[in-house]
């Protein structure tokens, strides 16, 4: 520290206080400490100038209330600045009388049950810390973890509450099992942490990963700890007498819970086979039931719990209140956090890159969301070392999206293309032309995977962001597109057939990225219903231009699927065409930077015509157009419905006195703006498409949901038949997750049914004045993304 | 550590309400109104927060922006009964910078709310902001604050986004959104994608 900084640090505390306009006599505190002797100013090196009287005579030439800063001090430093004194911002201050230390004695004997209870509290802490809340709040207010980090102990000996514990002396057993656990708890932290900090997550939104200076006994192996646990579960077992078999089942089951937790942890890193990973999460599954029924046996030490210790830590925050979930609340997090370490686990089953998105989509679709711990495993399942899921390239898991999406039997995918030396070869342009193509779409590819592990709201923030990535991939996909057309000699075709529009070609990988840029554009507005963005009255517009983004998208697959199938069409169709590829028996070579190490056997190689793949990117063809469909028929209806309310002013704007409607378009459009296609809709055709100036009366607007909402439910009814194959969900629990949410899709597009009729009837009544109308919140109707308003009578004393 | 934007402290705690004692008086702070006001003006607002802020943290706004805060005084013994703390800045953002007004606290005390009181400031807020030449007001929210959502949405605000877990107790926030121009699309926009976009039309 600079010598200066205290000598101004000491000679401004006088002055601070006489600013401060809440404490008119703060000397009755700051006389009762003693001022420190001066700093020492000399030491090698260092020239010092005493600058105080300096300072107190520039600083006396303020008055009260004038601010100094420099131009680059922002209101985040502001709101950063402490009062010094003050109980509530300042860390070092005491109540008078009040002492920094604790009280609690950790060497004090424990009962049984106390133990017992005192590691429920710690169960409590620690799922507090998993739901985001910082440590210095939950696990670090434990007397017991705090004697036992400091000082920091650097063998497994020294971890230990009791400091002067002799090594060969007996442990008391409710020590010795205290103890064990609190090594467990601290080193599953300590791991739990490392993978949060390693993947991308938001501190302070997903989680806090400050350890306040503390070390959470990264130094300490785990097998000791767990040989630590071991041994104890072994004292409970042998004093089972002593205790009754219900306490030494009691204290057994939270240690072995413990065990099972860091084994599971410790399986996960290998990204192996999931059964054999599942094991240790169904171990805890099953204790965690027992752990449950012996709660009541705990007794309470609510004095081994201080918010004392948070002075202790680095930290300027002054001393916060624990935050600790019931034992209710935590019993079902835990519980949740066990079913989805195991669930997740099932991403390592690959079986198509559709499948996988899908995992992922749905898996982070559950309410609640999965803890940030299973999301970061996620991750690190996924991008480990950019090899996924332990076992795939970028470049297979690429390739056979682009498979599936529109390429199903290609010359562009054939990785005998990079085996080709010859540059006259047109493959060896091919290959070429198709590994820029791959670095320049492989982030954004992969970026999808990675936001949909974020939290809900940074998905769709970060969603925004990719769209204009996405742009600019489309784009350069065309270049490579058109690169490509000629190496392949592709022949340009008339599109739609028939139509006299001028012949194209394929373009197959700009018709892959725009097919995601849609999709990615259709995910936001829907988020936005998710997240309840929108206010009533903007529905009906929020679900027009969903559904015109799902329309576009349908119309796009069907043009994709028009140039897959084509038999002209010969970048699909390289087996059938004139060259027929120089085939070679050995793996093909490929860039090393996409590669995994393991040897894959190559999906699309040496593909015979009519193949496997053909169909399989018929069935995703069908499946994608009928998604895209469905919502377009659902989100259509919806908007209609909306707008038939607006008519019947059952929905009606606030005043908004400061805005219009054509500013309010531009702030809710502004992600959209940029996109060159689809392009944004000008406010006035937006107005116009949304108020259905063409259909005149409110029955005919009702009609036309009634016939589009059944459309819809007619589209979900071959959807609900689907199974996993055909809904690419061929990955453990995933079909079941979208299964799950095609029947709550499916009640959503019976609700529109029913309320389109609801309406109709009161209308034709003429009653339509007397309804009610209400947007459940997310959450609270049948699909998070169908806001189904709820229509009813009103009450008499509102119709008055 | 509370961070910049979380700052906000916009009320909503439904207590025993009273009559507003007569007709009040709005005024617009400035800087020798510190020692009568601002005491006043740090107890309202605490209230509503979990962390105190630092005096600096008001004078921060109040040194810089006196002209946009406005308080409501009781007209018979002027003391306080609501306050709007805002600042107004060059926001360098994605595209182009626009001058952007930030509502950073708004309290009424909770025995006079329901009568319109934060609407007023909110509104002196916005004028004062407005006639300064802003482009957008921004603003954030607690997810679970009804009432002050709906008082900004009334005025024409939008939520543009949601901030996870934004406080520190954990909660949600929304951020509302109230342009007062039209933003130019084109310096905002990709120079040229019409250009290359067509083939696929």
């Amino acid at each position: 520290m600079n010598p200066d900084d205290d000598a101004i640090t000491w000679g401004m505390s006088e002055d601070l206080m006489d600013l401060n306009l809440d404490h008119p006599n703060p000397g009755l505190h700051f006389n009762s400490f003693e001022e420190p002797p001066p700093p020492m100013i000399s030491s090698e090196g260092v020239i010092a100038h005493d600058i105080t009287q300096k300072f107190f005579s520039a600083a006396a030439s303020l008055k009260p209330g004038e601010l100094v800063k420099d131009g680059y001090f922002t209101l985040f430093e502001a709101v950063g600045s402490l009062e010094v004194m003050d109980p509530k911002m300042d860390s070092g201050c005491l109540a008078p009388g009040e002492s920094l230390d604790e009280d609690y004695d950790v060497t004090r004997p424990l009962l049984p049950s106390e133990v017992v209870a005192i590691i429920d509290q710690l169960l409590c802490l620690e799922m507090a810390w998993h739901l985001g809340y910082p440590l210095s709040q939950t696990l670090f207010t434990s007397v017991y973890i705090e004697n036992m980090l400091q000082p920091s102990p650097t063998t497994i000996h020294d971890a230990d509450f009791i400091k002067d514990h002799a090594p060969d002396a007996p442990r008391d057993p409710m020590h010795g099992a205290l103890r064990a656990y609190c090594l467990g708890v601290i080193k599953s932290c300590y791991y739990v942490n490392e993978r949060i900090k390693y993947e991308h997550s938001y501190e302070e939104e997903d989680s806090v990963t400050n350890t306040y200076n503390r070390s959470l006994l990264e130094n300490i192996d785990l097998y000791e700890i767990r040989d630590e646990i071991m041994e104890a579960r072994k004292t409970i077992h042998d004093l089972r007498h002593a205790l009754s078999d219900e306490m030494a089942d009691a204290l057994g089951f939270r240690l072995e819970f413990r065990t099972a937790f860091l084994r599971a942890i410790e399986l996960s890193e290998l990204r192996s086979d999931p059964e054999s990973l599942s094991l240790p999460w169904s171990q805890m599954n099953g204790v965690w039931q027992v752990v449950g029924k012996t709660r009541h046996l705990g007794k309470p030490v609510p004095e081994a719990f201080s918010t004392k210790i948070q002075r202790r830590l680095a930290s300027t925050m002054p001393p916060r209140p624990i935050v600790q979930p019931s034992a209710e609340e935590t019993h079902e997090h835990f519980k949740r956090l066990i079913a989805d370490g195991i669930n997740v686990l099932n991403v390592l089953n690959y079986s198509d890159s559709q499948s996988l998105l899908n995992f992922v989509m749905t898996f982070q679709a559950q309410k609640p969301q999965p803890l940030i711990y299973i999301r970061a495993l996620l991750q690190n399942f996924l991008f480990h070392d950019m090899v996924i899921l332990g076992r795939l390239s970028i470049r297979q898991v690429i390739d056979d999206d682009l498979s599936i999406v529109v390429l199903p039997n290609s010359l562009l995918l054939d990785p005998a293309n990079d085996e080709v030396e010859a540059p006259h070869n047109p493959r060896y342009g091919i290959a070429h032309q198709m590994e820029l193509f791959r670095q320049r779409a492989a982030q954004s590819y992969l970026d999808i995977f990675r936001a949909f592990c974020q939290n809900r709201c940074r998905v769709r923030r970060t969603l925004f962001h990719s769209l204009q990535d996405w742009e600019t991939v489309q784009i350069d996909a065309e270049d490579i597109d058109q690169l490509l057309q000629h190496q392949t000699e592709e022949q340009p075709l008339v599109y739609p057939p028939g139509s006299g529009a001028p012949p194209s070609h394929s373009l197959p990988l700009s018709s892959w990225a725009y097919h995601y840029k849609l999709r990615l554009m259709e995910w936001t507005v829907q988020l936005g219903f998710e997240l309840e963005i929108y206010q009533p009255d903007e529905l009906a517009g929020m679900y027009w231009y969903l559904s015109h983004l799902a329309k576009t998208r349908a119309q796009h697959l069907d043009r994709i699927l028009f140039f897959a199938t084509h038999p002209a069409s010969t970048a699909n169709n390289h087996h059938r065409g004139r060259r027929q590829p120089p085939l070679s028996t050995s793996t093909p070579t490929t860039d090393a930077s996409s590669t995994s190490s393991t040897p894959q056997p190559q999906p699309t190689a040496t593909i015979p015509p009519s193949t496997p793949h053909q169909t399989r990117n018929k069935s995703y063809l069908h499946l994608a157009t009928l998604e895209a469909t469905t919502t377009h028929q659902l989100a259509d209806a919806l908007s209609l419905l909306y707008t038939a309310l607006a008519r019947l002013r059952l929905i009606t704007p606030p005043p908004r006195p400061y805005s219009t409607d054509a500013l309010r378009y531009q702030v809710r459009m502004k992600p959209f703006a940029p996109i060159g296609l689809p392009e944004l809709p000008s406010f006035d055709t937006f107005s116009a498409a949304v108020a259905r100036e063409g259909i005149l009366s409110v029955t005919g607007l009702l009609e036309r949901a009634g016939r589009a909402a059944a459309a819809a439910r007619g589209g979900l009814e071959v959807l609900g038949r689907m199974g996993e194959a055909e809904a690419f969900a061929v990955c453990g629990g995933c079909w079941e997750r979208w299964a799950e949410g095609v029947k709550d899709w499916t009640r959503a597009a019976i609700a529109v049914g029913v309320a389109v009729g609801a309406v109709k009837r009161a209308v034709v009544e003429g009653r339509g004045g007397g309804l009610a109308v209400e947007v459940p919140r997310a959450g609270k109707g049948y699909h998070e993304w169908w806001a189904v308003p709820r229509v009813g009578e009103k009450r008499k004393e509102e119709q008055v | 550590m509370a961070t910049v934007d979380k700052s906000t402290a916009h009320s909503a705690d439904p207590s025993p309400r009273a009559e507003l004692p007569g007709q009040l008086d709005y005024i617009q702070y400035e800087h020798s109104l510190e020692a009568q006001y601002l005491p006043a003006i740090r107890a309202l607002i605490s209230k509503d927060l979990s962390e105190p802020y630092s005096i600096y943290v008001y004078r921060y706004f109040l040194y810089q922006w006196g002209h946009l805060c406005f308080m409501a005084l009781n007209p018979t013994d002027s003391s306080l009964i609501g306050v709007v703390i805002c600042k107004l800045e060059r926001h360098a953002s994605h595209s182009a910078p626009t001058l952007r007004g930030y509502i950073a606290m708004l309290a009424v005390a909770a025995t006079y709310r329901g009568h319109g009181v934060a609407t007023a400031l909110v509104k002196m807020a916005i004028d004062a902001m407005a006639e300064r030449d802003a482009d957008e007001i921004v603003l954030e929210t607690e997810e679970t604050n009804t009432p002050a959502m709906r008082l900004y949405e009334r005025l024409g605000f939008l939520r543009s986004k949601k901030l996870h877990r934004y406080y520190l107790n954990g909660n949600s926030a929304y951020r509302l959104v109230l342009l007062l121009k039209p933003v130019d699309v084109d310096a905002a926009a990709d120079p040229e994608p019409d250009e290359c976009l067509p083939v696929l039309r």
